[in-house]
């Protein structure tokens, strides 16, 4: 008999909280928590609980499938690869390497996001390779290198129990990130300021010295009102500003429009409570602020950062404990789906794919001629598929048929190209569209690393062996790599991955498996010895001039507003029972108990108006596309307001999203659009 | 005293006293439980009073030593286990989970600062093998603070703590006595589901009540509690009433049967000593 417990960072969100996996006789049968580790401390929440179960489901993917006549025929690995080899070289040479697409995964480890964006650039030839944090944080990557230097989170999920004011704008953190708000509340027992910037009541307003609530999509005059009030009262930090920014005239020039009173017209917020909130966050010693999708997921989601960055420069907020502008990631490792360069436009560490220098470097190490020109975005791709200038598409661990905005399009896109390959850990709605289908191992079954969403790089180890014939997914891209003739993908293991990402990317330079049996290191480390880097931006910013930059920003509208046809404002999120497009909690019983079904909030009042009951199958029709869901009637939105979780397939949220785009980073704006409710009449029920 | 375990353990296994050594393992700096078949491996064994041993294994809902104990019933499994990990022990032996009569336990009594650490009452097992036996901690801070205020206060302090839940359950999962296959906290005959906080405070009066008589005051769903509620102090008070109202003190003695386990035909519960928690 044989029982260990093998130590691993959980695959869900970004906190980076690490468990024990429980392994009887080669069977997972379980999870315990780690005392030691400094976020988690022996404490998880519930999916992270139950994050052995769906491993071991019995709807696993467990052979390669090619799609036969319409109906997927099991097949051996050799002839699945061939296939795709076959169909994306053809593709490469009849109409040139962009004619082909990937999208890699942010559940995946470091190593094999790293080789999905060398698949990409050194055997296909393109730079068209992106993944979900263009969905979620790709205006935090922009926003945040324009004003610091730097896009990731700027100091360490630990230090928020020591801040003095923390304030929340469009982070549902208990439910989303639960052992972060472990920490804010560990503040605010301590004595902290909580200021909660949110449209929907959530789980900490009850905590919150003040909730503002904003109309959804008016984030920019909200921060632009707290600056306004804070230079107005001259409680701003004057030696801060002087000697680590510059460009302070324009937003001083651009936010003395915004007084309380214009703010109050534009986001709803009583110019009382701003001005005390604008006080109580100005006056702390330490402040922090965190956000989330609340502020990123809108046409103006660029914006929306660099207002958050002004406002932390502003007060001198930025490179001390305690402080900082703290995006909070969603997935367990879209951190490093970032740092590896699983973007169109950058190679790992955000080394720019345009500059000759980085490309040479790049040329030199893996042998082959690379392409400059930056690559399409998700939704890029989805549309130049519908066109039909995309034909091949490689999708590892992705769901973009319940993930991406306006599912009808997405349908579209995929439909149309000649040739689609998934590789999941499970069938999905997206692998149902697909030619060829490769099965992948997860999380507990192979090694790796994750970088959480405080830049903190850890371990994932292999507790159990995959099921069936299904293999990790840095194995499968080095097969089909070679497959396709390269012979730069021969690894013995990911370490040797790792070796060759430090050698490569200065922010990861001292980073390898044998430092990181012991715990983790958070980058940049950029050598063997760096004990790595808790807080960035500490005596000088990351821009190349070494100051943080003010940008004036105005407030523009959402891309779409209500109406009178489409009178609601519709937002969309997640519950901290669920995950995403719930291809691994709706696997699992306890979660699936909690909430089964998809629904959507809408405020009392509205709901009298409409003469809906509560739990009533009701109508949810926008611009794009209608579904059937059942009423929640809640008082966490405001009259105007409905809300929708995103995970359920059968009642998808993105059948009805924009896909308007924010002009830099292409994120599309899920947090707003305009919506109808409608009752079914008995008829259609029956 | 980690020596001493070692060679202790060694000379179980090599004298074949047990076939295998159920204790902590140390790798990187890391401990966790683990099952030592080979003598050799026992240079990793570690003692801290931080770690428990028994855990119920989740979905199976079983505990790591029945789901053992099952796969090779004729196995002898040595246990080094603390005072704590002991009682723990004894009361899963009383509710038919495991069997005691193929283990063989090394008890290890934990030092004064140990025992204020966890707070713990009783900081030694009945079979202890090493260290010296020190006498438990008999007050408790938090415990005096809370019988302190008035009942609106108090009333007032569970609803702040509870409010704060974010329903991982993880109280329930690391506790050794929460092994139940139908566990009530997840119905929604008695709780509403899908919801933050979860029902205040149905969710967790069931477990209160239902772990009252057999809590062995290990801490653990205190120490497991992403938000920090006071689980331990509320759980002394429970223990408190259980030994005031039927002189019973779960995991000492495995013949003696839990008070609810048991008809109460002749030994109604008394009223006048309840603290009121």
């Amino acid at each position: 008999m044989e029982y260990k417990n093998v130590l691993t960072t959980c695959p869900y969100c970004g906190a980076g909280c690490n468990f024990y996996l429980q392994v009887l006789d080669g069977k997972l049968i379980g999870v315990l928590p780690c005392k030691s580790h400094p976020v988690s401390q022996g404490k998880l929440c519930i999916k992270g609980w139950n994050a052995s179960e769906f491993v071991v489901s019995g709807e696993r993917l467990t052979k390669p499938l090619i799609k036969r006549n319409g109906e997927f025929t099991e097949a051996s690995w050799d002839e699945a690869l061939d296939t795709v080899a076959k169909k994306l070289k053809e593709y490469k040479e009849s109409y040139g390497p962009d004619s082909i697409a990937v999208l890699s995964s942010a559940k995946c480890t470091n190593e094999e996001n790293y080789l999905m964006m060398k698949f990409a650039r050194a055997v296909l030839g393109t730079n068209n390779v992106d993944h979900c944090a263009r969905l979620c944080h790709a205006s935090t990557v922009v926003g945040l290198v324009q004003s610091f230097g730097s896009g990731a989170m700027t100091n360490s999920i630990k230090e928020l129990e020591d801040a003095d004011c923390i304030l929340v704008i469009g982070s549902n953190t208990a439910e989303q990130h639960p052992l972060i708000a472990r920490y804010i509340l560990r503040a605010k027992e301590k004595g902290a300021k909580l200021i909660v910037v949110d449209p929907r009541a959530i789980t900490l307003t009850q905590f919150a010295d003040y909730h503002l609530r904003q109309s959804p999509g008016t984030d920019v005059a909200v921060f632009n009102g707290l600056m306004n009030v804070i230079i107005n009262e001259s409680l701003e930090d004057k030696e801060f500003i002087k000697e680590r920014t510059e460009g302070f005239e324009e937003l001083k020039e651009t936010v003395k429009n915004y007084t309380p009173e214009r703010v109050e017209e534009i986001t709803g917020i009583p110019k009382d409570k701003l001005i005390a909130a604008a006080r109580m966050y100005a006056k702390a010693e330490h402040a922090s602020i965190i956000y989330s999708m609340g502020i990123t997921q809108h046409t103006t989601g660029v914006d929306n950062v660099s207002s958050s960055a002004n406002l932390a420069m502003l007060t001198g907020n930025v490179g001390k404990p305690g402080t900082g502008i703290n995006p909070l990631r969603g997935q367990n490792n879209v951190q490093g789906a970032c740092d590896m360069g699983a973007l169109p436009n950058v190679y790992s560490g955000y080394q720019s794919v345009a500059d000759e220098k980085i490309r040479a470097k790049f040329e030199e190490a893996w042998r082959v001629k690379l392409p400059g020109k930056p690559g399409l975005t998700v939704v890029e791709m989805m549309n130049e598929a519908a066109k039909g200038n995309i034909k091949g598409m490689y999708i590892v661990g992705e769901n973009p048929m319940v993930s991406d905005p306006d599912i009808s399009h997405v349908r579209e896109g995929l439909e149309n190209l000649e040739f689609l390959v998934v590789q999941d850990i499970f069938p999905t709605e997206t692998t149902q569209l697909a030619d060829v289908v490769l099965p992948a191992a997860c999380y507990a079954e192979k090694e790796g690393t994750f970088t959480s969403t405080e830049r903190l790089v850890q371990m994932v180890r292999k507790a159990v062996e995959p099921p069936g014939e299904s293999k990790g997914d840095w194995e499968i891209i080095c097969e089909l790599a070679k497959a396709m003739g390269s012979k730069e993908f021969e690894y013995g293991s990911p370490a040797e991955i790792m070796d060759e990402i430090a050698s490569l990317t200065p922010i990861y330079g001292g980073i390898f498996y044998a430092r990181l049996q012991r715990g983790g290191l958070q980058w940049p480390c950029p050598s063997k010895e760096h004990a790595g880097t808790p807080y960035l931006h500490k005596e000088k910013f990351t821009r190349a001039n070494g100051k943080g930059k003010f940008f004036g920003i105005e407030f523009r509208e959402p891309a779409e507003l209500p109406d009178e046809e489409y009178p609601f404002t519709l937002t969309t999120g997640r519950i901290i029972f669920h995950f995403h497009t719930g291809t691994m909690t709706r696997k699992t019983a306890l979660l699936n108990r909690e909430v089964p079904r998809g629904y959507v909030e809408i405020a009392p009042a509205d709901a009298e108006r409409l003469g809906i009951v509560a739990g009533e199958l009701i109508s949810v029709k926008t611009r794009r596309g209608q579904i059937e869901t059942k009423a929640l009637i809640t008082e966490r939105v405001s009259e105007g307001v409905i809300f929708m979780p995103f995970h359920f397939a059968e009642s998808a949220a993105n059948v009805l999203t924009n896909p308007a785009l924010d002009p830099v980073a292409k994120i599309p704006e899920y947090k707003v659009c305009a919506a109808k409710i409608e009752k079914i009449k008995v008829s259609q029920v029956i | 005293m980690i020596k001493k375990a070692r060679d202790l353990t060694k000379k179980w296994l090599e004298g074949k006293e047990v076939d295998a050594i159920f204790g902590l393992k140390q790798e990187d700096g890391y401990i966790a439980p683990h099952l030592f078949i080979d003598a050799s491996e026992l240079d990793n064994l570690m003692l801290s009073t931080q770690h428990r041993l028994c855990y119920t294994c989740r979905p199976s809902r079983e505990n790591i030593l029945s789901l053992m104990q099952r796969r090779e019933p004729n196995m002898k499994i040595g246990v080094v286990v603390r005072g704590c990990d002991e009682r723990a022990l004894i009361e899963l032996a009383k509710r038919g989970q495991v069997d005691l009569g193929k283990i063989k336990i090394m008890g290890i009594a934990c030092n004064q600062e140990e025992a204020k650490e966890c707070r713990c009452e009783k900081p030694y097992p009945s079979n202890l093998v090493l260290g010296e036996r020190v006498e438990g901690v008999s007050e408790d801070e938090n415990v005096d603070a809370l019988l302190d205020k008035s009942l609106p206060e108090r009333l007032a302090f569970w609803r702040h703590e509870l409010s704060k839940c974010i329903k991982c359950y993880g109280c329930r999962n690391v506790c050794p006595m929460c092994f139940c296959k139908d566990c009530k906290m997840e119905q929604e005959v008695f709780t509403e589901k899908g919801w933050l906080p979860p029902e205040i405070p149905m969710f967790h009066f069931i477990r209160f009540y239902h772990i009252s008589e057999s809590c062995i005051g290990c801490g653990e769903c205190e120490k497991a509690c992403p938000v920090d509620i006071p689980l331990l102090t509320i759980f002394k008070l429970l223990r408190r009433d259980v030994k005031a109202l039927f002189d019973y003190e779960a995991g000492l003695d495995v013949e003696q049967k839990s008070p609810l386990l048991t008809t109460l035909d002749e030994m109604p519960m008394r009223e006048d000593v309840t603290s009121g928690v």
